[in-house]
């Protein structure tokens, strides 16, 4: 009886389906007619053997999932490039290459002499700077163990660090000494840094 | 130098009787006077007979770079040269070659302005007259001048703005008036860092200055003359403390009693003695 009514409404559907754009719901397939049980949806179909397996299946597609991220992450990150150990493109620019006049006898005699007399001139500053440092810190020395015979306790006080020190600023010598009351013109400027992110 | 290691010094005044003698065995005493101190860790120096001072070495570090020795002046340029010559062209060179290059084929007869490829702005703007802008800004631009002259005398901290100076007091000493770093006597209670801290707080000018330290860096010890050596205390001992003025101080100075001196003009106003103790600490670096 049940496939009766089903053709029969299906018979009578397509005569009036052009009609009625509402279509009632006993000409939709889903419903059958009204005799038969009610019956929700899903329960026609295939009885549902997922219930256990369906979490476990999504739990290995996670886990598939995060092997695979743990294998990208294993890569070590790209290493930051250093500009200053990388020399620019311009630097083998045929065209920048500067014509160079040849040196004659003369000048490169002067320029070997010259380059001489400045190492031994450096050389005695160095010795120089040297022995004063040395004379400084001799007589420090001297210095605090004649405290230290003085007294004990004015002794440790003064091998004592001092905190307020550091950090120690100080603007050293310029070419030339600073204007007083200068008003310094705006210094506004373009940083065009790259920043780089591992 | 290979004389032992005590420090031999001299009175500071020679007393004219003939009694400035050379006691070399000076520490001896101060040796028997050692137990007493050891023992006494609360009154410092009870036994000494020396009384403490602490002055301070005030220094105006330089202002401005020294000029170059002819040697250096000869190496800077040879520098200069040789970098030139080793080096590449730069954007701004290229960009003055290129320019010169579009004049001169300007000038000449068979020029056609579509042939040039195209150079945008470049032909409104050469290269040269940037340099000229350049220089004009340059100039409107006027520093101080480097060298302030003879103007200034000996008492002004804008001396030798190249040099490093240090503070110099006519104090009385005794019965004389001497030149000397200022000092202070010491206090008991305190470190000889505060005293000299307040060897600097007495001079009239408000310096501030940055102590290098709590260590001292040199220090002079003289004998009384006999007449006033009173009991317990044969002489003196100074310990001088390094400081590093911080900001530069415009107050003008008694002419007199101060003076900003350096280091080779130390021995026009230190005595000997106290200026061989000096001498080894102020550095000319």
């Amino acid at each position: 009886a049940g496939i009766v009514c089903r053709t029969l409404s299906r018979v009578v559907s397509s005569q009036t389906s052009c009609c009625s754009s509402v279509v009632s719901v006993r000409h939709s397939h889903w419903f059958t007619s009204i005799l038969s049980p009610k019956t929700s949806v899903p329960l026609r179909a295939e009885p549902k053997k997922k219930k256990k397996v369906d979490p476990r299946r999504e739990q290995m597609m996670k886990e598939r999932l995060k092997k695979k991220l743990k294998k990208l992450e294993r890569v070590p990150p790209e290493l930051i490039p250093i500009e200053d150990f990388i020399t620019t493109a311009k630097c083998f620019d045929e065209t920048r290459v500067r014509e160079v006049p040849k040196l004659s006898f003369e000048e490169t005699e002067r320029r070997a002499l010259l380059l001489k007399h400045w190492s031994r001139y450096k050389f005695s500053q160095h010795q120089a700077e040297m022995a004063e440092i040395k004379e400084a810190l001799e007589a420090q020395r001297q210095a605090l163990e004649e405290l230290k015979i003085e007294s004990e306790d004015l002794y440790k006080a003064a091998i004592g660090p001092d905190t307020d020190l550091f950090p120690f600023q100080h603007q050293g010598p310029c070419y030339t000494p600073p204007i007083p009351n200068y008003e310094a013109p705006d210094g506004k400027y373009n940083d065009i840094t790259r920043v780089y992110t591992q | 130098m290979a004389a032992p290691f005590r420090c031999i010094y001299r009175p500071l005044w020679r007393v004219i009787t003939g009694s400035g003698r050379l006691t070399v065995g000076m520490r001896n005493i101060s040796f028997t006077e050692n137990h007493f101190s050891a023992t006494n860790h609360k009154t410092a120096s009870v036994g000494s007979p020396w009384t403490l001072h602490g002055a301070v070495c005030l220094q105006r570090l330089p202002v401005i770079s020294q000029d170059r020795n002819p040697i250096e002046e000869e190496f800077s340029g040879l520098m200069q040269q040789m970098e030139l010559e080793r080096s590449l062209l730069s954007d701004h060179e290229l960009r003055l070659l290129e320019d010169a290059a579009r004049m001169s084929r300007k000038q000449e007869e068979d020029y056609d302005s579509d042939e040039e490829e195209d150079y945008g702005d470049k032909e409104i703007v050469t290269a040269q007259d940037l340099e000229d802008a350049w220089e004009q800004k340059l100039k409107q631009f006027h520093p101080a001048q480097r060298s302030n002259g003879d103007k200034l005398d000996v008492s002004s901290s804008e001396r030798c703005l190249a040099d490093s100076l240090v503070l110099l007091i006519k104090q009385d000493v005794g019965s004389q008036k001497v030149w000397l770093l200022p000092q202070v006597q010491w206090k008991a209670g305190e470190t000889l860092r505060q005293t000299a801290e307040r060897a600097l707080a007495h001079l009239p000018a408000d310096v501030k200055a940055t102590f290098l330290g709590n260590a001292p860096c040199g220090f002079y010890k003289y004998k009384y003359p006999k007449d006033i050596q009173k009991e317990g205390s044969v002489g003196a001992k100074v310990f001088f403390f390094k400081a590093v003025m911080c900001s530069p101080n415009h107050l003008p100075l008694e002419k007199n009693s101060f003076a900003w001196v350096k280091k080779d003009e130390l021995k026009d106003f230190l005595t000997p003695e106290y200026l061989k103790q000096v001498n080894r600490f102020i550095m000319s670096l």
